[in-house]
């Protein structure tokens, strides 16, 4: 029985593709919700929640936010936000094709 | 690190005996000749040279471009002002001119060759990075050549300039990774440091364009600060990515163009 059980789990882990680090959004609120020169970090928090970022010894801070993009894909969307806390930056890039 | 760890088991073994049965049998006592006083931590100048060898082997990756060796920033004291650099053998001591950016060429000298020499600059070792420096002249502000970045890797890892695992499991790891391991897959983990902090890197070939993905930037982008003193991005984090050296369906000539985090390209 815990052969079968132990089979079953792996098969399961197998079965599908694990989501990606990063907080799940629809890019296209990401894309009307983050604007650069004006959203704050605590905005973002706020809005969006916190997600996958690395902070630098700069200051700087960039964060990633994945959007769904169907079939189990996902875009990025990546913020860069400066040392005074204020967006500088954002980019998206679509997912790779499979 | 355990994937080091499993490599240096049965070098370790090995070390201790394990593996020579001969030699515990004997009772005669073994006789070790030293060389070198070379230390371990030091860059060897046989290695650079075995290095620059394969620059002149493999140089149709980068036709166009000379070899130099660049130090870095490894750790957030050092300072990079006025540093200077001499080739140590026993007998012989060459000093090795350094231009404004920290790159060098490493000159040729037979003496130091035999004398198993070592490369030594006027700072702690393990303050600073090295690699290889391959640069086509001409490219377009803001980028790189793949191919270039190609031959980098394979002349860094000849010449032993890379070192991203503890000191005390440095040269273990040193002695197990071919250049073809490191430079040939995916899991080589060679980074690449841009001239200033990056937001975005993009490779482009022609009407192909991709932008490299979040986990090729940043040194992964997982680093914690107790991983990050064994990575030599430890103070270039923002200037840190890999390159997709290993995939060939980029070819040499595909341009790595950085957005920059200020300013344009």
């Amino acid at each position: 029985m815990k052969r079968v059980l132990f089979a079953m789990l792996l098969l399961a882990g197998c079965a599908s593709n694990p989501a990606p680090p990063g907080t799940q959004v629809d890019l296209a609120r990401l894309q009307q919700g983050v604007v650069a020169g004006a959203t704050t970090k605590a905005q973002l928090l706020a809005t969006f929640g916190p997600t996958k970022n690395v902070v630098f010894d700069s200051g700087y801070e960039a964060w990633l936010y994945q959007a769904p993009a169907g079939g189990g894909r996902f875009s990025e969307f990546v913020v860069l936000i400066d040392p005074a806390g204020i967006v500088a930056k954002t980019r998206s890039r679509a997912p790779s094709a499979p | 690190m355990t994937r080091i760890l499993y490599r240096a088991i049965p070098v370790l073994a090995c070390l201790a005996g394990l593996c020579s049965p001969a030699l515990a049998q004997t009772s005669q006592p073994a006789t070790v000749t030293v060389q070198s006083t070379r230390d371990p931590v030091d860059k060897s100048y046989r290695k650079m040279i075995r290095g620059m060898e394969r620059f002149e082997r493999e140089r149709a990756m980068a036709p166009n471009a000379p070899l130099r060796f660049q130090l870095l920033p490894r750790l957030p004291t050092v300072d990079m002002r006025g540093i200077t650099l001499r080739v140590a053998g026993n007998s012989v001591s060459v000093p090795v001119p350094v231009a404004e950016d920290n790159s060098f060429v490493l000159p040729q000298n037979s003496v130091a060759l035999r004398e198993d020499a070592a490369v030594l600059a006027n700072r702690k070792t393990t303050s600073m990075t090295w690699r290889a420096q391959i640069i086509t002249p001409g490219l377009p502000p803001g980028s790189r050549r793949l191919g270039d970045m190609r031959l980098e890797c394979r002349v860094g890892v000849e010449a032993g300039l890379v070192s991203n695992s503890s000191p005390l499991f440095a040269w273990i790891n040193d002695a197990l990774t071919s250049p073809e391991q490191v430079c040939g897959g995916p899991n080589g983990n060679y980074l690449f440091f841009a001239d200033r902090p990056i937001f975005a890197v993009r490779l482009r070939h022609g009407a192909r364009v991709e932008t490299l993905p979040f986990t090729m930037l940043y040194a992964g982008g997982e680093q914690s600060k107790a991983d990050l003193q064994y990575c030599d991005c430890q103070v270039m984090l923002d200037r840190t990515f890999y390159a997709p050296i290993w995939d060939a369906s980029w070819p040499d000539d595909t341009l790595v163009e950085f957005e920059y985090m200020e300013g344009g390209k």
